[in-house]
């Protein structure tokens, strides 16, 4: 079975201060001071992807992994430890142009690769990117495929060589579906988010094999990044505000400062419920 | 015969208020360690005998009561502040020990800024200390990683060190006076003045004692002027340590004092700065002080870096960045906890000194060593960050997955080994095996090997301090088996 799994390297916000939000007069933030990280989602999608290979190991069904990332040679950090963490293949689509906010984009360069370079079975992608925060990539990219999208995956598993066991949270629970491939997979709020680490000797061994770059021009992207542009137009951009109030509980023992906390803050939640 | 825990429970409220002594099972579990053992504690298991209480502790009588009664009953006495120890320092080694904890103490006496000293409880935390000074135009100069949790009292004790370190100096520095209380009970004070010629420095028997000699109460420690406007960042890429050490030599064996001057090679650099350095070892200044300092000697560091064709500079952006979050929060050390069980992958320090004509070759062989000899290896690498007018610290980082282990197998297969790797090299080499953290009790099987023909007057300062062997047992000094 090959499995496709697309990744965003995204720069960590955490590291901006409220200083740094500061827009320019072409109304862009400068955040290119900052270390990039992989999405959350997608750091997910890729540790579960390993996890199910891992889970093969010692069945005739092998998995064949590829990992694809949009952008530009910063990312081959990313794919470098892929391929130490026993990927198949690593693959970067080459570009420099600004796509954060144009899923279309992004979901037409990757069913492209995968209709027209290397077909996939199972495509498994982190549902939003706290970058562009679109959430539709993986929804286009299975509607222009004709694929099923199954969103809020949180675990793989594999049922036979052609299908795949899909758990997902869904709105009253928590469903596990059996699907055969094609499909998408959107990787939503997992209770492991971290990918493991590879080893040095892995690094030296693995780390350096070649990584497959493609450029995106020729996947003829310009009329999709027309229309996206036409779309919509961006006006003005401000930071806002998300700060919490904090209040410090002042008594002289731990039953008087739950008592204030009681009176002050929880009595009249509680009456309510 | 030595009391049961129930008695040593009694005996300690016949002294402090019965709130004030805690034997609550997991605190007396997460009591018997620091953060060496943080893969056991992260997994429930602890290994260590557990203490028989916790004592929160409110002023200097208290402690005094307390280790008197522990010294009278030969009770183990475990002494701590904000519980950032890294090296073993806070593990209750001995049955039924006492783990007296003085966070509580935690009043700000006096901040004298006309005679630019600071006088702080043990439980003041440095970053509640720094923030006071910073909003009245004053600063400690200190900053250790460890600031937003670290206290006053364990920063003296276990000879801390900051990231100002080469403006500033080390907390032995930057220390005027205290008060200590000694095991029997015995309150003593050292006297805040510039200087003195009046025999030895006995401030020095207290800083660094870990515990092992004293309790530490309160401490003065000197202010500087804040003016952080003036900070100037420097920072360079280049392909090797070796030059990054010629470099940081030239700099301070030509008299600059910058605040920062750190080197990182391209493994430990890669977790910090891979965005503008993939591959390259990162050189890193601060300048700060008054404005004509503070550019003065921006400038002649820019200059002796310009001799070095290999060094890049990078925009000060990034550094600033960097710089702004280096320091570990507890935000910080419980995502750490997630991480590490979710990846399976740990990681420790080790921090080793020597002189200018060592250090690269500590460096090498360690790196070189661990690379081959270490199973499961998923990074080594290093950094100086505190130079000075003879020579550098190297600080190194590790890390590794943990495979087929229990979590009390982690420091038997893993950290041992390459703790022992870098302690071995660089005391082979003439450097000294602890920078900054302390020996804690995890390094003391080499501690004679450190002192060599001086070790006779380490042994005689816990004989003198400690003859009923009741504080801190096997931190610094290893203890013998009967």
């Amino acid at each position: 079975m090959k499995i496709l799994v697309c990744f965003k390297a995204v720069p960590d916000l955490d590291m901006m201060s409220d200083d740094d939000w500061v827009v320019d007069c072409e109304l862009n933030v400068d955040i290119s001071f900052v270390k990039a990280i992989l999405n959350c989602f997608d750091e997910s999608a890729l540790e579960m992807t390993l996890k199910l290979s891992e889970s093969m190991e010692g069945f005739n069904a092998p998995l064949n992994l590829t990992a694809l990332t949009i952008g530009d040679k910063r990312k081959d950090s990313f794919l470098k430890t892929l391929y130490a963490l026993r990927f198949d293949k690593a693959v970067r689509i080459n570009n420099y142009e600004d796509i954060r906010f144009m899923p279309e984009v992004v979901a037409a360069v990757i069913s492209k690769y995968v209709r027209e370079i290397a077909y996939q079975d199972v495509i498994v992608l982190g549902r939003q990117s706290g970058e562009g925060d679109n959430a539709k990539t993986p929804l286009l990219l299975a509607e222009i495929l004709g694929w099923p999208c199954i969103t809020q995956v949180v675990k793989i598993e594999l049922d036979d060589s052609a299908s795949l066991k899909v758990t997902s949270m869904a709105d009253d629970g928590i469903l596990t579906q059996t699907l055969r491939t094609p499909c998408v997979l959107s990787v939503g709020n997992t209770p492991n988010s971290y990918m493991r680490i590879p080893t040095l000797r892995d690094k030296m061994k693995y780390g350096k094999t070649p990584i497959e770059v493609l450029d995106i021009e020729s996947f003829d992207i310009n009329p999709i990044v027309n229309t996206c542009k036409n779309d919509c137009e961006l006006l003005s951009l401000k930071k806002i505000s998300n700060n919490r109030e904090g209040f410090i509980i002042d008594g002289r023992t731990p039953a008087e400062k739950a008592q204030i906390l009681y009176d002050l803050y929880l009595k009249e939640r509680l009456e309510e419920l | 015969m030595p009391l049961t825990r129930e008695q040593i429970v009694e005996g300690l409220i016949e002294i402090l208020e019965s709130e004030k002594i805690i034997t609550d099972e997991q605190v007396l579990k997460e009591s018997s360690i620091d953060r060496f053992r943080k893969y056991e504690d992260i997994n429930g298991v602890y290994t260590q005998p557990i203490p028989a209480a916790v004592v929160n502790v409110e002023s200097t009588e208290e402690v005094s009561a307390v280790l008197k009664f522990a010294n009278e009953n030969t009770i183990n006495v475990v002494p701590r502040t904000g519980r950032s120890a890294t090296e073993g320092g806070l593990e209750t080694a001995l049955e039924n020990s006492i783990v007296v904890d003085g966070s509580g103490m935690n009043k700000i006496i006096k901040i004298d800024t006309y005679n630019m000293q600071a006088t702080a409880e043990c439980g003041v935390s440095l970053e509640e200390l720094e923030n006071r000074l910073r909003e009245q135009g004053y600063t400690t100069g200190h900053s250790p990683q460890s600031k937003p949790l670290a206290q006053m009292g364990g920063l003296v004790a276990t000879r801390s060190i900051g990231q100002f370190s080469t403006l500033y100096g080390g907390i032995e520095d930057m220390l005027v006076g205290l008060e200590a209380v000694f095991p029997n009970g015995k309150i003593s004070r050292i006297k805040n003045v510039p200087r003195r010629a009046a025999g030895p420095d006995i401030r020095h028997i207290i800083i660094g004692n870990e515990g092992a000699l004293c309790y530490i109460t309160e401490v003065t420690v000197k202010i500087f002027k804040y003016m952080p406007e003036n900070n100037t960042f420097l920072g360079y890429t280049l392909d090797n340590m070796k030059t990054g050490f010629e470099i940081l030599r030239e700099v301070m064996v030509n008299g600059y004092k910058p605040s920062v001057a750190r080197l990182y090679d391209p493994e430990d650099g890669a977790y910090h700065f891979s965005h503008f350095a993939e591959d390259k070892c990162v050189l890193i200044f601060m300048a700060e002080g008054p404005k004509a300092i503070a550019e003065a000697t921006g400038k002649a560091i820019e200059d002796i870096v310009a001799k070095y064709d290999e060094c890049k500079k990078v925009k000060t952006q990034y550094i600033k960045k960097w710089f702004n979050h280096l320091n570990w929060d507890p935000a910080k050390v419980a995502e750490e906890r997630v991480e590490i069980m979710e990846t399976q992958n740990l990681g420790f320090t080790t921090e080793v000194s020597g002189t200018w004509d060592i250090i690269n070759d500590i460096y090498e062989v360690c790196i070189e060593r661990i690379r081959n000899e270490i199973p499961d290896i998923t990074l080594i690498g290093g950094h100086s960050s505190h130079s000075y007018i003879n020579g550098t610290n190297m600080y190194f980082v590790y890390y590794y997955n943990l495979v087929d282990i229990k979590p009390e197998e982690e420091i038997a297969k893993y950290h041992y080994p390459i703790q022992d790797i870098i302690v071995e090299e660089t005391l082979k080499a003439g450097g000294s095996m602890c920078h900054h953290h302390g020996v804690g009790k995890h390094r003391t099987h080499f501690i004679e090997e450190e002192y060599q023909s001086s070790y006779h007057m380490l042994e005689a300062l816990k004989k003198s301090f400690d003859p009923k062997g009741i504080m801190n047992m096997g931190t610094i000094l290893p203890i013998k088996s009967k």
